[in-house]
């Protein structure tokens, strides 16, 4: 008994993430106590994602799990029938929705996930690109490792103490940045933008894409391009994962410059962490509105 | 609008470069019996372009370029041989294997790639809408390139031949795929290259006559198909693609008149046109009587058209019950929209909301969205409760309709009764 105490103390917390951000964000929490891995690859469509045979073995040696939530990551239900975890199922211990106690924005139907019990909207999915939702899904993670972990409580609170400082720090210091580009009207290929948007105040008018998947008709295109010569768009907005050509073509009508910014962590060079993915994307905007 | 038409025009000229060249190589494609060389050659091309994407080139490169085409002209060599090799197996089946491994090794190579994925939707995704003038500058002289080829060779071309003439013809194909894909997309290249094709080769016996005909249906299928994109705010590709299907589903129905006695075509397409709407008519009677609860495809689509057929068969009461609940339910829609557009615009606009305004829009939200779900159970509860009421006598008459319009020798068999 007293050899297998030290042993069980560096055996790591392991947590799969589904995507690259909770799993930085689980990072930041867990420190040195947990192994966190993420299922999504950086830069694929988390909502298009086909999990593989080994992301089941993933989940075996899993002890806690971390979603978006919000229908953003509807796969994985699947997987963790597949993997048979009752621990790890929705309602288990070791089950985390990051989305709990975010308030969704643009809500306009409802969820088409598996419910459990209460009505959940389905809304916009992208609340991790709202650094301040940070606070919400690190206390979500915070509480999933000290279920699993109660030992390490004090741990995990010191260390998402300390990442909420030095967030809270960099916050204030990108929403100077961006300070010139408020109410500045921008275009996006895909609203993945609107919690983003609301932190930084910026203003999104319009989307390339109609629906998910389904590319502009004629007058919608029309319609973007009037938008932006009426009101002057200077900036569109593709992630890397999105089509060239569309963006290109209406930043080539209208003379507005193209920016690639990331929604997830990893999806650019150098966005490898949670702060650092809004380091990279505060600079590409504010060095494309001084262009 | 006009706005809409000025950059609709310039992808229609793309449009009519690319229905030039592929009914031209459909026709030929169609000879060989060859229908899907065209995807195996642009995801052959795709996975091209993948590997010079994982040695880390950019994507509009030269040498990606390079890469595309050495992995097509490799395809080619592949495709010459599989002639050979059809004696046994036939060489779309071979075409398919070649398709189906390259789609699978680019997924292979991407899977490794730490930022690839959206590099293989681009290469196989093109959009017409937003293609130009600047892509005709390119292509023009490409597909002018390769049609003086097949034109000086067209003796050795236009027939299949020894192993390197099958090469030429795979590999001048395959630059011309290679082009159009990325441009148009798969579904639209597929559609540009055997449609025209297909249609000329059933009018006509000679190759100038056939491609004379595929042009002229190619190109004015192509203008139908932007006409409804603007006039009907569709897609653009996908609104060709399916004008495409219609030109040759219409292609289909002229031929007997063309081809062969006017008067019998006639009879038979009338005949049939008959057989197919009593045999509808009768099957969404049967499905009304057995399962009046179930969706009702042809019902639902009259009713969609013409809203007032629902007074036929609701009550009074039932008529007011609907009503009131879509009333509501677009009540709740508007009510959400508003919230969101007031969300939205405390973004940039005024004071932003506090953290316990938006927690308090996003609960509004939920709400509505549930009491539009409710709204909208109440709409199909009480039409349904309606038509299971109505369903026996409804389907009777329309078993009726279904008899009288089905062509039976009503004549004969009623002199045969009443004897």
């Amino acid at each position: 008994m007293g050899q297998t105490a030290p042993a069980r103390a560096q055996e790591r917390i392991r947590v799969v993430a589904t995507t690259t951000d909770l799993r930085s964000l689980t990072e930041a929490v867990g420190g040195d106590v947990v192994d966190a891995v993420s299922l999504v690859p950086a830069n694929f469509d988390a909502e298009e994602y086909q999990p593989k045979p080994q992301d089941v073995l993933r989940l075996k040696d899993a002890r806690l799990v971390v979603r978006v939530g919000l229908d953003y990551d509807l796969w994985f239900d699947r997987l963790l029938e597949a993997a048979a975890a009752r621990e790890l199922g929705r309602g288990g211990p070791g089950y985390v929705d990051a989305a709990y106690g975010i308030a969704p924005l643009e809500v306009r139907g409802v969820t088409v996930g598996p419910g459990d019990g209460h009505a959940h909207g389905s809304g916009n999915p992208h609340y991790w690109l709202d650094p301040g939702n940070a606070e919400f899904i690190t206390a979500n993670i915070m509480e999933g490792l000290a279920r699993i972990d109660p030992a390490n409580a004090k741990t995990f609170e010191t260390n998402r103490q300390a990442f909420l400082a030095r967030l809270s720090a960099k916050l204030t210091e990108w929403e100077a940045r961006l300070a010139p580009l408020r109410g500045m009207p921008l275009i996006a290929y895909h609203n993945s933008w609107p919690y983003f948007a609301r932190r930084f105040r910026l203003d999104f008018a319009d989307f390339l894409e109609i629906k998910p998947g389904v590319p502009s008709t004629p007058s919608h295109l029309a319609g973007i391009i009037e938008t932006m010569r009426t009101r002057g768009v200077r900036i569109v907005v593709r992630e890397p994962h999105e089509p060239e050509r569309d963006v290109a073509f209406v930043g080539a009508k209208t003379g507005a410059s193209v920016v690639v910014l990331a929604a997830s962590v990893g999806a650019l060079p150098g966005t490898d962490n949670y702060l650092a993915l809004f380091d990279t994307d505060v600079a590409a905007l504010v060095q494309a509105a001084a262009r | 609008m006009t706005e809409a038409l000025g950059f609709l025009w310039p992808s229609f000229v793309v449009a009519v470069c690319l229905v030039g060249i592929h009914a031209y190589f459909g026709i030929q494609v169609l000879a060989r019996n060859v229908i899907f060389v065209d995807l195996a050659l642009a995801q052959i091309a795709a996975l091209g372009a993948t590997v010079a994407f994982m040695l880390g080139h950019p994507a509009q490169s030269l040498a990606t370029y390079g890469y595309s085409l050495t992995f097509t002209l490799l395809a080619a060599v592949l495709l010459a041989f599989t002639r050979a090799w059809a004696s046994r197996v036939p060489q779309e089946a071979l075409i398919g294997v070649i398709y189906v491994v390259a789609a699978a090794a680019s997924i292979l190579l991407i899977d490794q790639a730490p930022q690839g994925a959206e590099h293989l939707k681009q290469i196989l995704t093109g959009n017409i809408l937003t293609s130009g003038l600047g892509e005709v500058t390119v292509i023009v002289p490409l597909y002018l390139a390769v049609a003086l080829v097949h034109f000086l060779l067209r003796h050795r071309l236009t027939k299949s031949g020894s192993l390197f003439w099958e090469f030429v013809f795979y590999a001048t194909f395959g630059m011309v795929v290679t082009s159009s894909v990325a441009l148009a997309g798969v579904l639209l290249v597929f559609s540009f290259l055997i449609i025209p094709a297909a249609i000329g080769v059933m009018f006509a016996s000679t190759l100038p006559r056939q491609l004379a005909i595929g042009w002229i249906a190619g190109i004015l299928t192509s203008a139908a198909g932007f006409a409804a994109s603007f006039a009907f705010d569709l897609p653009t590709g996908a609104a060709i693609v399916c004008a495409f299907g219609a030109a040759l589903a219409l292609a289909g129905l002229i031929y007997p008149f063309v081809r062969g006695n006017r008067l019998v075509a006639l009879k038979i397409t009338v005949n049939t046109v008959r057989w197919g709407v009593a045999a509808l008519i009768a099957g969404s009677a049967i499905q009304l009587a057995v399962t009046s609860r179930a969706d009702q495809p042809l019902l639902d689509m009259l009713e969609h058209a013409a809203p007032s057929l629902r007074n036929l068969y609701f009550t009074k009461a039932e008529a007011a019950a609907y009503q009131d609940a879509n009333d509501y339910a677009e009540r709740h829609r508007l009510a959400a929209e508003q919230l969101i557009e007031l969300e939205r615009r405390s973004r940039t606009q005024g004071e932003p909301l506090d953290e316990a305004a938006v927690q308090r829009i996003s609960s509004f939200l939920k709400s509505y969205a549930e009491m539009r779900k409710g709204e909208q159970f109440v709409m199909s509860e009480v039409r349904a409760r309606a038509r299971e009421r109505v369903g026996w006598i409804v389907s009777l008459g329309l078993l009726a309709a279904a008899l009288l319009l089905a062509p039976l020798p009503w004549r004969r068999l009623w002199t045969r009764f009443s004897r």
